[in-house]
């Protein structure tokens, strides 16, 4: 009788405590993923000068891939489903478009400033549904979306259906490239910090077991709301960063596309883990966007590949390549 | 009968059960003792094939690797890789740890689940058998299962078992968090159900005082590994045993 056995590297085990690291084997280890991930994004835009409009695919990609951040960041270490991202993106959208064409303040104060009122906007807006847990939140979190469209439509405010034109634009396309890949990057790594810090174990107590946390003293709905502006904060830049990018504010920016990519590429890369919703994205969007020219028939495509992707590897890409990277495997006889 | 041969589980590489073989006669009672970790919930996963759904589960979320090696067979028909579904028709029923009824369900209901294999006047008989087993059941009918106490809570478990029409009853840890009195009733139960209907049932717990009265033959578990077996009387004349699970 023989079963195959899991066993860490040996350099996993040594590179773990800080203090043990002696060889730049060891440090390339450690920092390699990490490196990989940060200089590939950085040098993106160089190697896609050739291709001008997959450089601004990079833009709309690293977009979606902060709104999958916000809800991986949700979904997992806070155990609020939210379908919400599209809304997220929206608010930030139009917040920013208001302050930089109404009230003429500049792109690089609009889009700090859509931010922060956004997710404190957000916020507000989610409280009286913070109680509501599972598939209540994310059926309650999908409805403001379309709540805010059919306001802006209705009542004809914010340019209605046209939207507002006439944002500023980045100066140039570098600042353009890197206002995003390099928010990104600090979010990524921030969020990554973050949920190992005691507010984040906490977070991830109310996951688990709400109950025991309030019986631990912490008030569990104002957790949940620092969880939300987090969150919200972090898709609210997406979409101020994305009215400037495309100088204008509509209402496709509370498109269901905002809450449905994010959710998918999460499960594609691997729930929890944070970098997989970086890459589920980095796979998904490319993918989406080769298969434009397909018309319609590339949602077909697209639902055959997701589908047999949660069918076959539902564990997610970087749930598999995390452990390929720091165990392997042998057979032993039982 | 149900007869378990050279089980061995891992999970990852940890060692929950370790060749153990245990062998239930028709109509016995057998008994488990282990303190924590020594593999008794495992057991019980292994022989009504939870374990499979587990494994599965955690490979579908990247998590541990569970392995299981060893054969089971019921009536000399081999079930080890029967999945739980087709081992609960085989008449292998578990009642599991902490009970996990459904608490939204009322007694009513939860029992009527429990009886979904089995025909409409079986179903209706056992019903009238567990309401005669434990009368305390008949007084809470309508209520939701999650606002039972504790000791109503583990009848319905039981009752729900029945419902299935096991040959074989495996049941988890059934006086867990019961105050003596429950205890009691629970095990004049066990005892009931086979002295009525000829069911085997196999009773794992950590202290065996309570249980050790109702058991033709028991074993003793430890990390896993199955240190020692012998009928009631002679579990109960070994120092050992009497001074770790008996409490003397």
């Amino acid at each position: 009788m023989r079963r195959k056995e899991r066993i860490d590297r040996g350099i996993k085990v040594r590179t773990e405590g800080i203090y043990a690291i002696s060889s730049m084997r060891e440090i390339l280890y450690l920092l390699g993923p990490r490196l990989l991930l940060i200089v590939g994004l950085i040098l993106l835009p160089f190697i896609l000068q050739l291709a001008p409009y997959w450089a601004r695919v990079v833009n709309i990609m690293c977009v979606y891939a902060l709104v999958a951040l916000s809800f991986d960041f949700l979904a997992n270490y806070v155990g609020l489903v939210c379908l919400g991202g599209g809304f997220f993106v929206g608010v930030g959208g139009y917040l920013s478009a208001i302050f930089n064409t109404y009230l003429g303040i500049p792109f690089y104060l609009s889009i700090p400033l859509a931010t922060v009122f956004g997710a404190f906007l957000c916020t507000l807006l989610f409280l009286p549904c913070l109680p509501l847990r599972g598939v209540y939140f994310a059926i309650v979190t999908l409805m403001y979306p379309l709540l805010l469209t059919r306001i802006i439509e209705a009542f004809d405010i914010l340019g209605g259906t046209n939207g507002i034109s006439g944002v500023d634009s980045f100066p140039n396309q570098y600042v353009e490239h890197y206002a995003i890949i390099v928010v990104l990057l600090l979010v990524l790594f921030g969020l990554r910090r973050f949920v190992n810090q005691d507010i984040g174990l906490v977070l991830r107590g109310v996951k688990d077991n709400d109950q025991s946390v309030r019986a631990s003293g912490i008030n569990v709905t104002h957790m949940k709301a620092l969880a939300v502006f987090i969150s919200a904060g972090i898709g609210c830049f997406g979409g101020a960063y994305l009215v400037h990018l495309y100088m204008w504010a509509g209402i496709s920016l509370f498109a269901l596309d905002f809450s449905i990519i994010p959710i998918a590429a999460v499960v594609i890369g691997g729930g929890g883990t944070l970098v997989g919703a970086v890459v589920g994205t980095f796979i998904l969007v490319p993918l989406s966007e080769a298969l434009r020219n397909l018309g319609t028939f590339r949602i077909v495509i697209y639902c055959v590949a997701l589908t047999a992707f949660i069918v076959l590897k539902s564990e997610g890409i970087m749930v598999y390549l995390q452990r390929k990277y720091h165990q392997f495997e042998r057979w032993v006889k039982v | 009968m149900l007869e378990a041969t050279e089980l061995m589980v891992f999970y990852e590489n940890m060692l929950a059960l370790n060749n153990v073989s245990i062998k239930c006669d028709d109509g016995q009672i057998i008994g488990i003792f282990g303190s924590n970790s020594a593999g008794k919930s495992t057991l019980m996963y292994v022989l009504s094939g939870i374990i499979l759904d587990i494994q599965r589960k955690e490979v579908m979320r990247g998590g541990e690797r569970i392995s299981v090696f060893g054969r089971i067979a019921l009536d000399g028909q081999e079930i080890t890789k029967f999945k739980p579904h087709l081992r609960a028709k085989a008449g292998i029923i578990l009642c599991p740890e902490r009970r996990r009824i459904f608490p939204e369900s009322s007694v009513l209901e939860n029992l009527k689940i429990g009886a979904y294999l089995s025909s409409k006047k079986d179903a209706k008989q056992n019903l009238e058998y567990v309401f005669h087993l434990f009368p305390r059941l008949t007084d809470c009918i309508k209520r939701q299962g999650g606002f039972l106490s504790g000791g109503e809570q583990q009848m319905l478990a039981i009752g729900r078992a029945l419902m299935a029409r096991p040959k074989v009853l495996l049941l988890d840890e059934p006086l867990l968090g019961l105050s003596p009195a429950y205890q009691k009733l629970v095990v004049d139960g066990v005892r009931e159900i086979r002295d009525a209907k000829g069911i085997s049932i196999i009773v794992t717990e950590q202290y065996a005082r309570p249980v050790i009265p109702i058991i033709d033959y028991g074993y003793i578990l430890e990390n896993g590994s199955n240190m020692l077996a012998g009928s009631r009387e002679e579990l109960m004349d070994n120092p050992d045993v009497k001074s770790a699970y008996f409490g003397v």
